[in-house]
Parts: structure tokens; sequence; C-alpha cells
């Protein structure tokens, strides 16, 4: 009995030492990443729109994968941010609407997509075959309506995590009109 | 020396160890994330070695993997708080492969093989040994995939450059398999044939 103590509480020893170095690394890190994650999200929402500006967030509940979204003063246009599906788990995405559902501009957030194949959809350029869907095209949801479906070969499911939600954008903001 | 070399061909950890295969397929498709991965598993062995050879006499033996795992797990936290802070785009580019160090076989096969057993200076030594292989084994393998499957090679970008090398010619027209699944398993096996014929050669042994 009190040899099993002793190797449990060399055991707790350990891990409350390790939970201390942790903790103190944390509340250096932690701010830190806080700032660049609020830095990162204003430029990505100022960077969807040509003109106008974003407003607050606003949280959405029951809309599938539209987690939250943001009014443009200034513009005909609405932001919105989904969770989308990937290869690696969730992935943040935002995208920008005029009030038809055509889709102005995307960029992919979050995410823990595969380095080199799913990742590939942050690059510069990937978003163009959603950009100016939507509205009267429709938007590209599989491989086969890509002009070049080589562009998301070794990641159609990062693809397909986009492109669903985008669709399902492009639906929420017709319903919504010019309602603001 | 032979202890900093022995990592390198003899006892390279991905080719004639053949540990951290997975993360090694994985994230072997441009060479910054090989360079990312492999100076993340470097300070992780650095400091799990270390660790369990400090601790080597206070660990009992039948707890000795849990704590291994709360040390290596600690360590690699460390490494992504700190990439997360302080380098956010490799951390975006590594994503989840940085957590995944913690069950790298390579880490915690040295913790259990080298460091338990031997004192602080030559598992300091012996952590470099398998970190530098490693590195070389995982920036070999992703060199190979990105020029022939992107026909590019991806670094660090630094002023005006933006990190990335066209190679003229496969840029236009890579063989695309190689960036993938299949790809990585193609290189890899070809590697590791030519580490077997290079360590099996006579006269050679102590390289």
């Amino acid at each position: 009995m009190t040899d099993t103590m002793e190797k449990a509480g060399k055991l707790a020893l350990i891990c409350a030492l390790s939970a201390l170095l942790l903790g103190v690394v944390n509340s250096v890190t932690e701010p830190i990443i806080a700032i660049r994650k609020a830095a990162e999200l204003k430029a990505a929402l100022e960077n969807l729109l040509e003109t106008g500006t974003p407003g607050p967030r606003e949280d959405l509940e029951d809309e599938g994968t539209i987690k939250a979204r943001y009014s443009v003063t200034g513009a005909d246009a609405w932001i919105l941010e989904f969770i989308g599906m990937g290869y690696g788990g969730d992935m943040k995405v935002l995208a920008s609407y005029d009030f038809n559902g055509e889709i102005q501009d995307v960029v992919l957030m979050d995410n823990a997509e595969t380095p080199g194949l799913g990742k590939k959809a942050e690059a510069d350029g990937y978003m163009d075959k959603f950009i100016g869907t939507g509205g009267t095209t429709p938007v590209p949801v599989t491989k086969n309506e890509l002009e070049a479906p080589d562009e998301v070969s070794g990641a159609t499911i990062t693809f397909a995590g986009i492109a669903a939600p985008l669709k399902e954008g492009s639906a929420y903001v017709k319903a919504l009109g010019d309602d603001k | 020396m032979r202890e900093l070399t022995k990592g390198f061909i003899k006892e390279n950890p991905i080719f004639i160890l053949m540990l951290g295969l997975c993360p090694a397929l994985a994230v072997s498709t441009q060479v910054v994330n090989a360079l990312g991965m492999s100076a993340g598993v470097i300070f992780v062995l650095l400091g799990s070695n270390i660790m369990v050879s400090l601790l080597k006499n206070f660990i009992p033996d039948e707890i000795h993997i849990p704590v291994y795992i709360v040390i290596i797990a600690t360590f690699v936290t460390l490494v992504d708080l700190l990439m997360q802070a302080y380098a956010p785009a490799l951390s975006r580019s590594l994503g989840v492969f940085v957590q995944l160090i913690v069950v790298n076989c390579i880490i915690l096969g040295r913790a259990e093989a080298f460091a338990s057993k031997n004192g602080v200076k030559d598992s300091i030594m012996d952590a470099l040994s398998m970190g530098l292989g490693f590195f070389f084994g995982l920036t070999l393998i992703a060199l190979i995939r990105e020029v022939l499957g992107a026909g590019t090679i991806t670094l660090f970008p630094m002023g005006n450059f933006n990190g990335v090398i066209e190679v003229p010619g496969l840029v236009q027209a890579p063989v695309r398999i190689i960036s993938l699944s299949a790809g990585a398993l193609f290189v890899v096996g070809y590697l590791k044939a030519m580490f077997n014929w290079i360590s099996s050669r006579p006269g050679k042994e102590e390289i």
C-alpha cells in the first residue's frame, strides 16, 4: 500500500510540476496569441470587402454550418462565419456576400488540414473558384463542377468542407434579402 | 563524436530504426514543414532526454511510461504555445502535427532505450544525434517529394523573397502522385533501400 502510494505521489508530483510550468508559459503566451488572433480576424474581415466596414459579430443558432454574421456599413453585403468539416476536423471559414447571395470573397481561418494538401486552401487564388458564384451561377460543390479539378486533387474533403457551407451561406443571404 | 553522428546513417531514426514514420510521411509535402517539424522534434527530444536522464533514479519502473508521456507532452505543449505566440505562420503550416509529436516514437523510444539508462551528457548527445538524423531524413524526403510532386522548394519567406523556389520544367508539369500519400510511401521505400545498401557495404559499418 505504501509502495503504491509512493508511486502515485511521484506521478502526481511530476504532473503538478508539468502543470505549473505550462501554466507559467501559458500566462505569458496567451495574451500574445489573443492579440494576434484578434488582429488576424480584423484584417480578414476588412480584406473580404472592397468597400464598407464590418459591423459587430452576431452569433447565430440553428443555422447549420453558419455560426455568425457581420453586417456591413457602407455596402450592400454580409459577412458570414462558417464551421466546415475538413479532413483534419473543423475549419473556420469567412465569406462576404452581396445581397443577391453572390460570393465576393472567401478566406480560410483556423484549421488543421494536412500541410501541402488541404492547407493549400489557405493559398492566394484557391478561393477564386468560388468568387462570383452563388448568385446566378451555382456554387461548385463537387470536383467535377470545377474548371480545373486537379487543383483540389488530394484534398477533396477540404474542398467539400468549404464549398458546402458557402452554398448554404448563399441561400441564407438570399433569404435575408436586403433586410439588415 | 560517433555518438553525435550515428543518427545520420548508421542509426538513422527514419530509415534504419523505422521510428517516427507517421509524421515523416504526413508533413514531408513541403521542405518548410520538414524544417519546422524537425526543429520541434529536436527541442522536445532534447528536453525529454535531459529530464528522463535526470529523473531516472527517481521514477519507479512500474510508472515510467506514464511519467515519460507526461514529460514529453509538457515539452510538446511548450513548443505548441511558443510557436503559436512567436511563429504563427509555422504553427498554422504544421497544424495538428505539432501536437502529434507527443506520440512520435522517436521521442518515447529514445527516452526508454537511451536516456533512462545513461547520464545527462550522453543523453544530450543522443538527442542531438537522433534529432539531426530525423531532420536529415525528413528534409531529404520532403525535398524529393516537393521538387518532383510540385516543382517547388518552399522555405521561410524573408524580406522580398516569398519563400518559394520554382524548379523550371517541373513546376509546369509536376509528378503529382509524389506529393500524395502513395508518393510518400514510394519515396520512403526507395530511400530505405538506399540506406540499407549504404549501411550494408563492407568496410562502411562505422559511418
